[in-house]
């Protein structure tokens, strides 16, 4: 009997190699002028992360006048320059690198590989290097809004933030625009934010202790909670969404899109415009005019989707003056990084 | 007694035959491991061969590929030694991971705070720095398992987080780099392990050290004392084996040699400690260490395939468009047919042989 299964198995591996032989494809050549080639590398995660990763190819994918276009996921954070050269070598025109952790290999790479321009995003560009650009964003602007919108909304006086890990200094200014907004509109409001407590290795990919820890706080009044951390922040809103009367508001992209367990309660987003800014980005380099140094994206808060009639046009109006005051730097959140 | 018997048996056998003997299961999991996660690619869509090739030409293919496997098998290696080790007196460590990340930032920081020294000094001050500590933090295990009765799974697995948590602490406060990005300062020049060529010196520190633990093992009497215990501790206790003494050693010099893998990969590879920079490098060790059935030696054609299979999965992804995880799959199904060798054996209608059985753990309260 076994006999058969190892004939079975042997006969199996033969006819998948002669269907896959048939669907072969024929790569264009990058190295060509002509053939103007994006690759895209991931941080740590999947391409359909549902955050930062996705939003970035999506804009990869929806630039216009791109003959190709590529992914490599990153298993280990060692492997950033690898993964990159894997991309220039082949002649890659542009090479998108995503997330703040890849900066200095960035960098790296951007001094090996002087013809190819390089798009870093969410990599603050310290000194700019001329053939990459720094797509970054005011995270505490668009924190400040949704706690803005947080503390409106709250009718017990308390709310709630589920975030990833304070190593990350964009967690930190969500966290921090978050708390500002809220205190702005409401000065005594009871605040409950808490930071997932692990490493690196799981502060991002722990939807268990996101819905625990956004349970804790609703057990303690909170009827908004705010959840920035990855998947982490889903099993924040994905319980939330299972609560009576509260709220929830996503982070990083309309996570009305990615988050269909959190439709109960996701009244926005507090988004970085990726998508957008990535497009743009590659446009200016297809032009030859990619701008050296640090690219500012805009924020925003998502639409409010189902919620657009529990939302008042009072507090719409609130957050609209709000947005335009931050925009115009008329109105700070807060946040200082450096101290 | 049964250990003893085969061991004449094989002296008896010329070296090839031993060798099948103990690499058969091993090779032929590796390679039904591969048909089947070739299956897989199939069914998914994508060509196994392209895949495949893909997988040697960035593993294999040029020198600056056979580096990369080798630094990526470097910390495989002192992993899975990690664990063979203590798998001889019977202890399951799954510390290794928080024994390594204590290695590694104890080593960045004597890397970076210790100014002034010549390398002839610093670099080995650094790695047995990190290695030390890795073994003091072992020891720990150990301690609690001998005096308390506290299982090593269990005491590893939860000091496994107090040293994420320490790490991250350190690296994000009294250790911090300037700037906003938690990590310690880059070591100095004069700690760093070179990399000769293509080929990473942390590579061949890596084999000394599975050499080493090969003649403790086998050719000591304190590595007698050690298999003794790990056959049946209460034996080893009659015939006069301090046997508390030995598993404190054995964690001991367990987390010595994952400490010294997480300094290894400071030194030479990441250049100072950044939190996420190690991930999952000691629980790989458990793979390398069944692969190798516990034979030190083994663990070094072990770490070299798991290490070849990191380092070419990003050209299968670009050259085939192969997700990266398919390798997690393979090596998932590689460590179940090594575990359930009997599935191995009834495909490949092979004889049940004697020879070392793994004690994986044992029991509570031991």
């Amino acid at each position: 009997m076994f006999k058969r299964i190892s004939l079975l198995m042997v006969i199996l591996a033969l006819v998948s190699l002669v269907l896959a032989a048939c669907n072969s494809s024929d790569p264009e050549d990058c190295s060509s002028d002509e053939v103007f080639c994006v690759g895209l590398v991931t941080d740590v995660g999947e391409v359909d992360d549902k955050s930062f990763n996705q939003s970035a190819w999506e804009g990869v994918q929806g630039a216009e006048g791109v003959d190709k276009v590529e992914f490599i996921e990153t298993g280990d954070a060692k492997d950033y320059g690898a993964n990159i050269a894997l991309f220039a070598e082949d002649g890659y025109d542009v090479i998108v690198t995503v997330g703040f952790a890849m900066g200095e290999a960035t960098a790296e790479a951007a001094a090996t590989y002087p013809d190819i321009d390089f798009i870093g995003v969410d990599q603050f560009q310290g000194e700019a290097i001329d053939n990459v650009a720094g797509l970054i964003f005011n995270e505490d602007k668009a924190g400040f809004l949704a706690g803005a919108l947080a503390a409106m909304l709250s009718e017990t006086g308390t709310i709630g933030a589920v975030l990833g890990t304070d190593l990350v200094p964009p967690v930190v200014a969500f966290k921090e625009g978050y708390e500002g907004g809220a205190r702005y509109i409401n000065p005594d409001i009871n605040l409950i934010s808490t930071y997932h407590p692990g490493g690196m290795d799981v502060a991002f990919t722990d939807p268990e202790w996101g819905a625990s820890t956004a349970k804790q706080a609703l057990d303690q009044g909170a009827d908004v909670i705010f959840g920035a951390g990855g998947k982490t922040g889903n099993g924040a809103l994905g319980e939330v969404a299972g609560a009576e009367g509260a709220y929830c508001i996503g982070v990083d992209t309309d996570q009305w899109e990615t988050a269909p367990e959190a439709h109960g309660c996701l009244v926005s987003s507090a988004m970085k415009l990726i998508t957008p800014g990535v497009q743009a980005l590659i446009a200016a380099s297809k032009a030859g005019e990619l701008p050296a140094g640090n690219y500012i994206g805009d924020v925003g808060l998502a639409s409010f989707h189902d919620f657009d009639s529990e939302v008042s046009q009072e507090i719409k109006d609130t957050l609209s003056d709000l947005e335009q005051q931050l925009a115009a730097g008329t109105l700070e959140t807060g946040y200082n990084p450096g101290g | 007694m049964a250990a003893q018997e085969t061991e004449t048996m094989q002296e008896r056998e010329s070296v090839g035959k031993r060798l099948w003997r103990s690499a058969s299961v091993p090779v032929l999991s590796i390679i039904l491991a591969l048909v089947i996660g070739g299956v897989i690619l199939a069914l998914s869509g994508n060509n196994p061969i392209a895949a495949y090739v893909a997988l040697l030409r960035g593993s294999f293919g040029s020198a600056e590929a056979f580096g990369r496997t080798l630094e990526k098998a470097t910390p495989l290696i002192f992993g899975g030694l990690a664990v063979a080790f203590a798998f001889k007196a019977g202890l399951f460590n799954i510390g290794g991971q928080g024994q390594l990340l204590i290695g590694a930032i104890i080593a960045a920081y004597v890397g970076f705070a210790f100014d002034g020294l010549p390398f002839i000094i610093h670099m080995p001050l650094a790695l047995i720095a990190g290695a030390v500590a890795g073994g003091l933090y072992g020891a720990i295990a150990g301690a609690l398992k001998a005096y308390t009765g506290a299982h090593e799974v269990i005491t590893t697995i939860m000091l496994n987080y107090v040293a994420i948590n320490l790490t991250d602490y350190l690296a994000d406060g009294p250790w911090k780099d300037e700037g906003i990005i938690a990590r310690t300062p880059a070591v100095l020049e004069s700690a760093v392990i070179p990399t000769w060529g293509f080929l990473p010196f942390g590579f061949l520190l890596a084999v000394l050290a599975a050499i080493a633990t090969w003649y403790l093992v086998y050719r000591t009497t304190f590595g007698y004392a050690i298999r003794t215990t790990g056959i049946n501790p209460n034996a080893a206790q009659y015939a006069g084996i301090k046997v508390s003494q030995v598993i404190i050693l054995t964690m001991g010099i367990s987390g010595f040699l994952a400490g010294m893998g997480g300094a290894v990969e400071t030194l030479g590879v990441v250049g100072r400690y950044q939190p996420g920079f190690n991930l999952g490098l000691g629980f790989d060790g458990i793979t390398i260490a069944l692969l190798a059935k516990t034979n030190p030696l083994g663990v070094i054609p072990a770490a070299i395939l798991i290490g070849a299979m990191q380092a070419g999965s990003s050209q299968m992804q670009f050259s085939a468009g192969v997700p990266f995880q398919i390798i997690d799959v393979i090596q998932a199904l590689i460590l179940f047919f090594v575990s359930a060798d009997i599935i191995v054996r009834k495909v490949f209608r092979m004889r049940e042989t004697g020879g070392e059985k793994i004690t994986l753990s044992t029991g509570w309260g031991s």
